[in-house]
């Protein structure tokens, strides 16, 4: 690849990636966050609300993301949702990942070992309390393997918003490639990129996990 | 505001178009249950070159976004002389990228497997590929079906990027549709719901699948 | 001497879906003494003693604590406000099979947690308390030990600590030695020995014949949801009248003598 290239279009392509690891960070965190309340909501909520978030689950976990973003973006003006493509996409993300999230704290709240509740409760310890002090930090700790995989599978997630205009890294790698035809080099190297920051994240993740999850497993 | 006219009309043209969305889907899965299976032997052989080769295979394709791989193959095969029609093309990209999870899920569903099994039967003498064939694969085959088919609807979701390379799948229909009928919301909520019925059918295939399996 | 609280269970029925779990039960526990409730698996000691703090409710009947009835308003009337259900659970202690110890605080941080949420205590006084509970079960010297350092009967050790730290005056015990290896055992009944000497209301289901013959002050033997007999240990024990209790002994002394 022509090293030229490289240094006339760097700071575009730098932009394009700050904007996939903003797009990525936010629609992981608020993704998180939602699926956390849906989750809660699911577990202590009234039963017509329950309904209604399965329903939302389903269906955003039945659908195409790229579906949904059009929806968002192309289909929203219609019913007064004007947006600009990046906070489209933003939100799109998170609302994407919102039930994965949700099934995963499910998950993990499910893994929770009944004993641990009954001898709070036992105690005489508050719902609320209880979700605060022992439900939340043993669910989240057993989500957690499950939460970095989904937040790397996010990442991949991102280049889709291309195709509705944000700017991020693969937009910015396709306006560089018809500038220069050199459509090949560029989807390679974008592929390579990726590759190396799946590969990179999942690492670090598991030496989060091996950390955080210490005092979880039996001595041997 | 939404019109349900238009969003029934959208109903033809998408069913039509969903043809397609299952053709690539099945087709994909069916490439990518072979190239899995032989991708998931090289992860378990005994040769270090080929568990290398596997590793890396896996690695890529589940690393790099398939959106990417779709306009990589989209590029590469002019360059490299094949002239393929784009359906193909696209299968085979879908179908190479699902070989690296399906892969997987064999290799998970394999190690699942009480080491008994294979135990016992070589215990009583059994040759080593009968091994495989009779006990192991049958019964990594039904550990996995609930994961095969969540790959299934999975790459139903994924067919839909295979819009950009302009088959008239679902997705690419629905903006066509938007674009004729001025009426984006109602097309693209259409095609959202085509999918959605695909999906849940294919949610209680596999819930039925798991419901035999717990036997 | 602690503040000691009687339990009177009386007609108490309980059914999950069409299996008839507990046939009205009559019992009577008196304050500071030890009763133990034996029987063959499936015979509803355990559920039985879950009743007493409504960690399951029962369906028919009273469960009265120093004449306070648990889990309704009225008998057979509405449920209890969960806020007064909680006010009567704290003062009881219970300590389960599986130890229920909370993994991700250490000893210290389990027996402190309910003097500071449920209690209300500021950090330093739960922590000083929590202190002295573990020290009292010998456990001082392994405070800041997460559960998953600590042994079976060290962990169960904690779980009784942290009962008792919130000053109960009736403590359940639920099969509280049956997960232990065999040689950690002895640890866990001393220190529930003591705890009996200073004249704690103790309801203890156990397979442990040994203490209920030397600690309990009576033993009840259940079988099939009913309360077949309660009566002195050695009488229980020793000269059993019923069938039912000579045929659950009997099996008893064959996989248990050698």
């Amino acid at each position: 690849m022509d090293p030229q290239i490289l240094v006339q279009y760097g700071p575009m392509l730098l932009r394009g990636f700050g904007l996939t690891i903003l797009c990525w960070l936010l629609g992981t965190v608020l993704g998180m966050a939602l699926g956390l309340v849906i989750a809660l909501a699911q577990r202590y909520g009234p039963k017509p609300l329950r309904w209604l978030l399965q329903v939302y689950v389903e269906v955003i976990r039945g659908t195409p993301f790229l579906v949904q973003l059009f929806v968002l973006y192309y289909g929203g003006p219609m019913i007064g949702l004007r947006l600009d493509a990046l906070p489209a996409g933003i939100l799109g993300l998170t609302l994407y990942g919102s039930p994965y999230f949700a099934e995963i704290f499910r998950s993990g709240f499910r893994g929770v070992a009944a004993g641990q509740i009954e001898a709070a409760r036992a105690i005489g310890m508050s719902e609320p309390a209880i979700v605060r002090r022992i439900l939340l930090p043993l669910g989240l700790v057993s989500a957690l393997p499950a939460l970095v995989n989904f937040s790397i599978i996010l990442t991949k997630e991102t280049v889709i918003l291309s195709i509705i205009t944000v700017p991020e890294l693969m937009y910015q790698v396709q306006r560089m490639s018809t500038e220069t035809f050199r459509f090949l080099e560029a989807n390679l190297v974008l592929a390579l990129f990726f590759w190396g920051l799946v590969e990179t994240i999942s690492r670090f993740g598991r030496r989060i996990e091996a950390g955080v999850t210490r005092h979880l497993t039996e001595r041997p | 505001m939404f019109s349900l006219t238009a969003f029934l009309d959208g109903f033809g043209p998408l069913i039509m178009a969903a043809r397609f969305t299952l053709l690539i889907s099945v087709l994909g899965i069916g490439l990518g249950l072979v190239i899995g299976a032989l991708i998931c032997a090289a992860q378990l052989s005994p040769y270090p070159a080929l568990r290398r080769f596997a590793a890396v295979w896996v690695s890529f394709l589940r690393g790099v976004p398939l959106l990417v791989q779709l306009l990589l193959v989209y590029y590469l095969l002019p360059v490299v002389g094949i002239d393929v029609p784009a359906m193909v093309a696209a299968v085979t990209t879908v179908g190479i990228c699902a070989s690296a999870y399906i892969s997987e899920i064999w290799r998970g569903a394999i190690g699942a497997l009480p080491p008994g099994q294979a135990e016992s039967a070589a215990a009583i003498g059994m040759s080593p590929p009968d091994v495989w064939t009779r006990v192991i694969l049958p019964q990594a085959i039904g550990l996995s079906l609930p994961a095969l088919v969540n790959e299934l609807i999975l790459l139903v979701k994924a067919s839909s990027l295979v819009s950009v390379v302009g088959i008239l799948e679902i997705t690419r229909s629905s903006q066509a549709l938007a674009a004729t009928t001025y009426r984006p919301l109602e097309a693209y909520v259409a095609a959202a719901c085509v999918y959605l019925a695909i999906n849940l059918c294919l949610a209680g295939l596999g819930r039925y699948l798991e419901h035999r399996m717990a036997i | 001497m602690v503040a000691a609280s009687s339990v009177e269970i009386r007609a108490v029925d309980k059914f999950y879906g069409p299996f008839h779990a507990l046939r009205g039960i009559d019992l009577s526990i008196p304050p500071g003494k030890v009763t133990c409730l034996i029987g063959p698996s499936g015979s509803g000691k355990s559920t039985l003693l879950r009743c007493i703090n409504f960690l399951e409710p029962y369906d028919a009947g009273e469960i009265r604590i120093d004449g306070q009835l648990i889990g309704y308003r009225s008998p057979g009337g509405a449920r209890m406000p969960a806020r007064e259900l909680r006010a009567m659970r704290r003062s009881i202690g219970m300590v389960f099979q599986q130890f229920n110890l909370w993994p991700h605080m250490t000893a210290l941080g389990n027996v402190a947690e309910g003097l500071q949420r449920v209690r209300g205590l500021a950090r330093a006084e739960a922590e000083a308390r929590a202190t002295e509970a573990l020290a009292k079960v010998g456990l001082g010297d392994r405070m800041s030990n997460h559960p998953s350092r600590l042994s079976g009967g060290q962990q169960q050790r904690v779980a009784i600590a942290r009962a008792i730290a919130m000053e109960p005056k009736l403590m359940l015990f639920d099969e509280p030695t049956s997960a232990l290896d065999p040689e950690l055992v002895g640890e866990v009944l001393a220190v529930m020995k003591a705890l009996a000497s200073e004249g704690m209301t103790m309801v203890v289901v156990t397979h442990e014949m040994g203490f209920a013959a030397h600690v309990a002050d009576r033993v009840a033997f259940m079988e099939k949801g009913e309360l077949v007999a309660v009566d002195a240990p050695g009488r229980i024990l020793h000269q059993p009248q019923d069938a039912r209790i000579q045929a659950f002994l009997r099996t008893y002394h064959e996989r248990n003598s050698f």
